[in-house]
């Protein structure tokens, strides 16, 4: 009898699940034709994202704070000195103009009539201030700018630096250099900026709840109240923007994607410099060798990974840099997928499979290669899967530890083969980033001990050039010798999206990742 | 129910072994290879071609499925037996001996009775990391109390009975005693409470798997590929509902079995 009962029961459920998806379905179509977001003749916005969260270190909106810059400037409450325009080149933005007057010496002009939202009038003396108390307090800041003095004069601010700085001005554009006015403080995370939109309340990893900034100096802003939710879950995303929760979002799922691709939404992505790679650990002996980790270059399917697992929003991988960049895409050579030729490299480099089981062995040893990466980036777990089917058809043992824990592995010496990662490897315009943290003998990402004689005579010369197409040039030869080294695979870059419903305009996703809502956010 | 249910018991138990010879020839049933990715076949809706479509690396679902089995049902066979085996002996010891040993022993058992079950085995397997062998563990460790509870209460009362005390006055040692008399004579309620024991274990592992601390990829195991395909159920359903179905069908065979069983040895 119990049985019967449990087989009832669970009939029961099912009935009510089907009855609860159909709720789904109702919504779906209802909120896609829905009208203007006006409530008591407001203009109210919704804004879903995966990110805003304490565990990515954007708990609040402090840009003096870990990478809280971020969330400061993508919702519109801070703004920095110069902005990248899409093809990452700079342009003013609070400052009219910089000259760059010695090696170490700067001046740039702050825009007249610029106000914080608060109405206070932005002036040099103001940006100073906001710039010492930057580089006391947040210690990435102050080693990349090196500031030295900083001089305020009217509109005219004049910067020293301790060691030539050729980008500085790309460093005081990343998402910490937003211009707030520090005598407000920071109570609660809430900072004063002077973008189109004013923070009233945040709860880190919850929402935070923005106005119009009614004194906003760049033009007239359309929406009144917008309303950030976090909802770090995909799927709970996407379900909250069916059914009109919010009305964009940020880091959809890309199998949730086809349910947007209709007359109802509006996709807006662009290229960006976040590369998904792989780093190669010179302290494993299996690594070491060079057809090893040849055949692991030739061994990923990054097309097939781009086109099929990433729905296609993305794009695939040559060297450190997408195409979007002088010295970025196919300016550089590395070899394709080809497992054909990667058996043949590895049988005449004395990898045979000798006892049949499919994989292959050199003096005693298997090729195993354990693959450490982590799930929060949602591509890396399905390029792990993905390659370690197609690396076993050349004869790898690919052993998967896709795991929040990575940071800990990777630590270790001795307990990894290869690292796959992602990240934004030109965040600021300018190509050395990338190789100051990876690829030099003190760099702190540089996990696998990689070391290349040229590149540190390569870096050293970069570090001494301010001509940017010179820089460019360098970073070119500087790619090259880390692709023929194969100390790092380039998978893909992202295509950064955002889905919007059809109503909403002005949501415009760009290459930096850094702006999102600007004046021109309107919803109709 | 005054007459005993053989029929029930002979058509459940064939499905049963079905279930079971099917996880055992997995290897020799599939179609397809179930770790072959093909790219180009990702996301087929099921045809003739591919019973239950292909996933998001275009592997084939029902050959993933079958495989699955062995994952799922023989680690849930397994880790039964562990658990009844373990408990039991524990629960005998206990029941027979008693004394001091008895009391500490129940103690420990009343301490793993008292967490939540899963939430505990979550610890455990978090503590392991992720793995089938190790979800197995976890899931043994907090599951055995139940058997050593049913054991001692059983073996308690066959001890006071009078033939106990025959083969104790004729000579018997403890242990002839224990295999002999006392063993076949409890074995009914600890056979009940396994089998019904089965279905649930197989949702706990399968639990264990979806939240990503039970068989790691590529291993095909149900409750993973059920999580995997979670965010797929509006756009390819059929890649969540495949396992889902699997795992509902074993679950109500080994739950009908169980009930079956009880009624049979036990019909009150």
């Amino acid at each position: 009898m119990k049985g019967l009962k449990k087989s009832v029961a669970f009939v029961m459920a099912m009935a009510l699940t089907v009855a609860a998806f159909t709720g789904c379905g109702a919504a779906k179509s209802e909120s896609g034709s829905d009208t203007a977001q006006v409530i008591d003749g407001k203009k109210t916005f919704t804004f879903g994202d995966t990110t805003f969260n304490a565990e990515n270190e954007e708990a609040n909106i402090d840009p003096h704070d870990t990478y809280c810059g971020w969330a400061c400037i993508r919702y519109g409450i801070g703004e920095t000195l110069f902005k990248f325009n899409d093809n990452m080149e700079l342009e003013p933005w609070v400052a009219e103009s910089y000259e760059n007057i010695d090696e170490l010496t700067w001046q740039i002009v702050i825009k007249d009539g610029v106000t914080f939202s608060n109405g206070k009038t932005v002036d040099a003396a103001a940006v100073k201030a906001c710039i010492e108390d930057l580089v006391a307090v947040h210690e990435r800041a102050a080693g990349d700018l090196a500031i030295d003095t900083i001089e305020a004069d009217g509109q005219t601010l004049t910067i020293k630096t301790t060691t030539p700085k050729p980008t500085l001005i790309n460093y005081l554009c990343d998402p910490y250099g937003c211009v707030i006015d520090v005598e407000e403080g920071n109570a609660d995370g809430i900072v004063v900026g002077t973008g189109p939109f004013v923070c009233t309340e945040l709860v880190t990893s919850d929402h935070l709840k923005l106005v119009k900034n009614e004194n906003y100096w760049n033009g007239d802003v359309k929406i009144d109240e917008a309303t950030v939710l976090t909802i770090s879950d995909g799927d709970t995303l996407a379900l909250a923007l069916q059914n009109g929760d919010i009305d964009a979002a940020y880091g959809m799922a890309y199998a949730n994607y086809p349910l947007f691709e209709n007359d109802d939404y509006v996709f807006t992505g662009t290229p960006t410099s976040r590369a998904f790679y792989c780093q190669m650990n010179y302290n494993s002996p299996v690594i070491k060798d060079d057809a090893v980790r040849q055949a692991l270059a030739m061994g990923i399917d990054k097309e097939g990974f781009v086109n099929t697992l990433l729905n296609g929003y993305g794009y695939v991988g040559v060297g450190a840099f997408p195409d979007n960049f002088t010295f970025g895409g196919d300016v550089v050579k590395t070899d394709s997928y080809d497992p054909e030729a990667a058996k043949t490299l590895l049988e005449e480099a004395g990898w045979v499979d000798t006892d049949g089981d499919g994989i292959r062995e050199k003096d005693g040893q298997t090729l195993t290669i354990r693959w450490i990466s982590y799930p929060s980036r949602q591509e890396l777990p399905l390029l792990a899967e993905s390659a370690q089917a197609t690396l076993k058809d050349i004869g790898f043992d690919i052993q998967l530890n896709v795991t929040a824990d990575h940071g800990t592995i990777v630590a270790e010496k001795d307990t990894w083969d290869v690292y796959a990662a992602a990240f934004v490897t030109c965040g600021i315009g300018d190509p050395m980033y990338f190789f100051t943290t990876h690829c030099l003998d003190d760099s702190s990402k540089n996990r696998g001990s990689y070391h290349s004689d040229e590149i540190q005579k390569l870096a050293e010369e970069m570090n001494s050039t301010f001509d940017a197409d010179a820089r460019g040039d360098i970073a070119i030869k500087m790619q090259q010798q880390i692709l023929d080294d194969n100390a790092f695979i380039f998978c893909s870059f992202l295509r950064m999206s955002m889905i919007t419903k059809s109503n909403v305009t002005g949501l415009v996703a760009h290459p930096s990742d850094y702006y999102e809502f600007t004046a021109d956010l309107d919803i109709e | 129910m005054n007459k005993k249910p053989t029929k029930k018991l002979i058509v459940f138990t064939i499905l049963a072994a079905a279930l079971i010879l099917v996880s055992i020839f997995a290897d020799r049933l599939c179609p397809y290879n179930p770790y072959a990715q093909d790219l180009s076949l990702s996301y087929n809706a099921p045809s003739a071609e591919h019973l239950m479509g292909t996933d998001t690396y275009g592997r084939d679902m029902f050959s993933r499925i079958i495989i699955g089995a062995r994952a799922s049902i023989l680690s849930t066979l397994a880790l039964v037996a562990i658990i009844t085996m373990f408990g039991t002996a524990v629960g005998v010891i206990c029941g027979y001996f008693g004394g001091r040993v008895d009391s500490v022993v129940m103690r420990i058992s009343d301490l793993f009775l008292a967490f939540p079950g899963l939430v505990f085995a979550l610890a455990v397997a978090a503590l392991l990391g992720g793995g089938i062998i190790n979800a197995v563990f976890a899931l043994a460790v907090i599951s055995w109390p139940k058997y050593s509870r049913v054991a001692r209460s059983q073996t308690l009362s066959v001890k006071a009975l009078s033939f106990i005390q025959a083969a104790r006055l004729a000579g018997d040692s403890p242990v002839q005693i224990i295999v002999r008399h006392i063993l076949p004579n409890i074995l009914g309620p600890i056979l009940v409470t396994s089998m019904l024991d089965i279905g649930t274990m197989m949702m706990e592992l399968a639990g264990l798997s979806f939240l990503g601390l039970g068989a790691q990829p590529p291993i095909a195991e149900w409750g993973s590929m059920m999580s995997n395909g979670r965010s797929m159920l509006q756009t390819y359903p059929w890649v969540v509902l495949s396992p889902g179905f699997a795992i509902f069908v074993s679950v109500v065979i080994f739950n009908l079995l169980g009930d079956t069983v009880r009624d049979y040895l036990d019909p009150k």
